[in-house]
């Protein structure tokens, strides 16, 4: 069984796998590229929402810090989720340049989010929540996104 | 515990890098003009004094800024950890180091020996507020990893080269040189490349070239062993510089072999990436990595060779592996800086980051750069040519300049007309 914070870090990096799928499907074609934009949408929001709806909520409860760190994540899951929003209008408008100006910010800013979260919020998560790892990572895998 | 690397707020504000970055290409600029003002044959030995001015206006003026803005910039991020009253202590470090490499250039240049003291004193203090204050930052650390490893070993490196550095710039100062002048210069010079560059850019490589471009993790032998085995590399190499010179060139290879394998990596690891987006900071990742092979290799053979070509060593490691890394750095740091800030400020119509920097122009920067590389290696052997490129490099450096100052200026434009005037704001302001 692996731990909260292999399993969430190892789902960064599905992303990061479908972010670069995502990238070449609209380098070949725009017009085709809208499957492999929703795959990486659809992936990302699962990872935010098992963040924000069973992880965040499971440590904010345990430590009593619902102003801490979970805050400013969720305060940078709503900047990626405003940078998705206009990657997809680039891609309805066929507007390679807005599209890949909007991926190259949202990767840096994901990947700056991503290294803040393996390097401080999961190791934190990790000691607070360990004893119940099992049952958090069960509710994670078995979520339906909203 | 810390929570201060994770907020948005209590990031470092955005003058306390863009300080650093802004000057970093105006003292290259400074370097260029008094290349084009010196004859090639005084700056082939490396240690008359127009060679040493030039050199450090752009290892400290352009390489060191850009270094230790990035770094201030990054320790949140890459460990966690924030600096003390970050913009205070980047402030009057800043000052110090502004004043002190304008003084090295000056009282160097012009044999002014009171302004060589005093940069010396400036240099000391710029660099050891901002060194001391990460290395005590690095304490908070919570989650030590390789790269993390590297940038501690690789500020001690720095550390060492500062005080050795104020040691020498003062013996020019006083106008006495100990009798292992010449021996402390070499030290400084392989230490503050080897040591603290070129470590503190494997350790950012490990993250950065996964994370940004998709590529490749560095394996686990490379990010537990690698900085260890250079560490000890250099320490050797000065055992031996001090007590069985002739063997030191073995370190050398030792070192040189360490880097080569990480060149090599870096252009494989790009070449395996997934992201096949390719932009300017994809072209300086490369360059560098061939700039690199090429150095290691002159580097170990160059004690064959009398050290006759330690100055084509310099340019390419210096100037081709390190320049071209924090160059590439710039680009993608600065429009992101720029985004982020306006981001979390509530703005929404931001240009995107792609939009800040004209493409063509960072693309002309670069191939005036790599060629004025190119240049400077052949002045060596044809004297004459190094004006012509001296003239593209100060160009290429402008063309730096203005493309940074392009992306600073849709910042303080922004928050000049303040164009949004949406509900996001309000989400944002509700959220904090």
């Amino acid at each position: 069984m692996s731990s909260i914070k292999e399993f969430l870090a190892e789902d960064h990096g599905r992303c990061d796998e479908l972010f670069a799928n995502m990238e070449d499907a609209v380098a070949n074609s725009i017009e085709s590229a809208k499957d492999a934009y929703e795959e990486f949408a659809k992936n990302t929001e699962k990872h935010f929402q098992m963040e924000e709806r069973v992880m965040f909520l499971e440590f904010e409860n345990k430590t009593g810090m619902t102003q801490g760190p979970t805050a400013i994540m969720r305060h940078e899951h709503t900047q990626m989720r405003g940078l998705l929003e206009e990657m997809r209008k680039a891609i309805e408008a066929k507007d390679k340049d807005k599209f890949f100006g909007n991926s190259e910010t949202l990767m840096i800013l994901m990947q700056q989010h991503n290294m803040k979260e393996e390097q401080m919020l999961y190791p934190m998560a990790q000691q607070h929540l360990s004893a119940d790892a099992e049952r958090i990572i069960d509710m994670m895998n078995s979520m339906v996104i909203e | 515990m810390d929570f201060d690397g994770l907020s948005v707020d209590q990031a470092p504000p955005i003058s306390a890098p863009l300080r650093f970055f802004l000057t970093a290409p105006l003292f290259a600029i400074l370097a260029g003009i008094l290349i084009l003002f010196s004859d090639a044959v005084t700056l082939s030995s490396r240690y008359s004094v127009e060679t040493i001015v030039i050199t450090h206006a752009i290892t400290i003026g352009f390489l060191g800024f850009v270094m230790l803005g990035a770094l201030v910039q990054m320790l949140p991020v890459l460990a966690g950890v924030r600096i003390a009253k970050v913009g205070i202590v980047s402030k009057i470090s800043y000052v110090f180091l502004l004043f002190g490499t304008l003084f090295m250039i000056f009282g160097l240049w012009f044999d002014i020996s009171k302004i060589t003291l005093l940069a010396s004193f400036f240099l000391l203090c710029g660099f050891l507020i901002l060194i001391i204050s990460m290395l005590l930052a690095f304490r908070g650390v919570v989650h030590v990893t390789a790269s993390i490893r590297a940038m501690i070993t690789g500020l001690f490196f720095a550390l060492i080269i500062t005080l050795m550095g104020a040691h020498l710039l003062a013996s020019y100062g006083v106008g006495k040189f100990s009798a292992l002048h010449h021996v402390f210069a070499n030290v400084h010079s392989v230490w503050a490349i080897f040591g603290f560059a070129g470590i503190l850019i494997i350790g950012v490589a490990f993250h950065i070239l996964p994370m940004f471009y998709v590529a490749p993790r560095f394996k686990r032998f490379c990010k537990k062993s690698v900085v260890m085995l250079i560490t000890t590399g250099l320490i050797l190499w000065l055992f031996l510089n001090l007590f069985f010179d002739f063997y030191s060139t073995i370190a050398k290879i030792w070192i040189a072999l360490f880097f080569w394998a990480f060149a090599t990596t870096v252009y494989l690891k790009l070449n395996a990436r997934r992201r096949k987006v390719s932009d300017v900071t994809v072209w300086y990742w490369r360059s560098a990595a061939i700039f690199m092979t090429l150095g290691t290799f002159a580097w170990s053979i160059n004690d064959f060779l009398d050290e006759k070509y330690i100055v084509i060593v310099s340019i390419l490691i210096g100037g081709g592996f390190i320049f071209s890394i924090m160059s590439g750095m710039l680009y993608k740091i600065v429009p992101f800086l720029v985004w982020f800030h306006l981001n979390a400020k509530g703005y929404m119509s931001i240009p995107t980051m792609n939009d800040m920097i004209d493409k063509r122009l960072s693309k002309s920067q670069f191939i005036l750069f790599i060629l004025s590389l190119i240049g400077f290696i052949l002045s060596f052997f044809i004297p004459s040519l190094l004006s012509v490129f001296a003239i593209t490099f100060i160009l290429s450096m402008a063309v730096l300049e203005y493309n940074i100052v392009s992306a600073v200026l849709i910042y303080y434009k922004t928050l000049k007309r303040k164009p949004d005037f949406d509900m996001s704001m309000f989400t944002m302001k509700a959220e904090n």
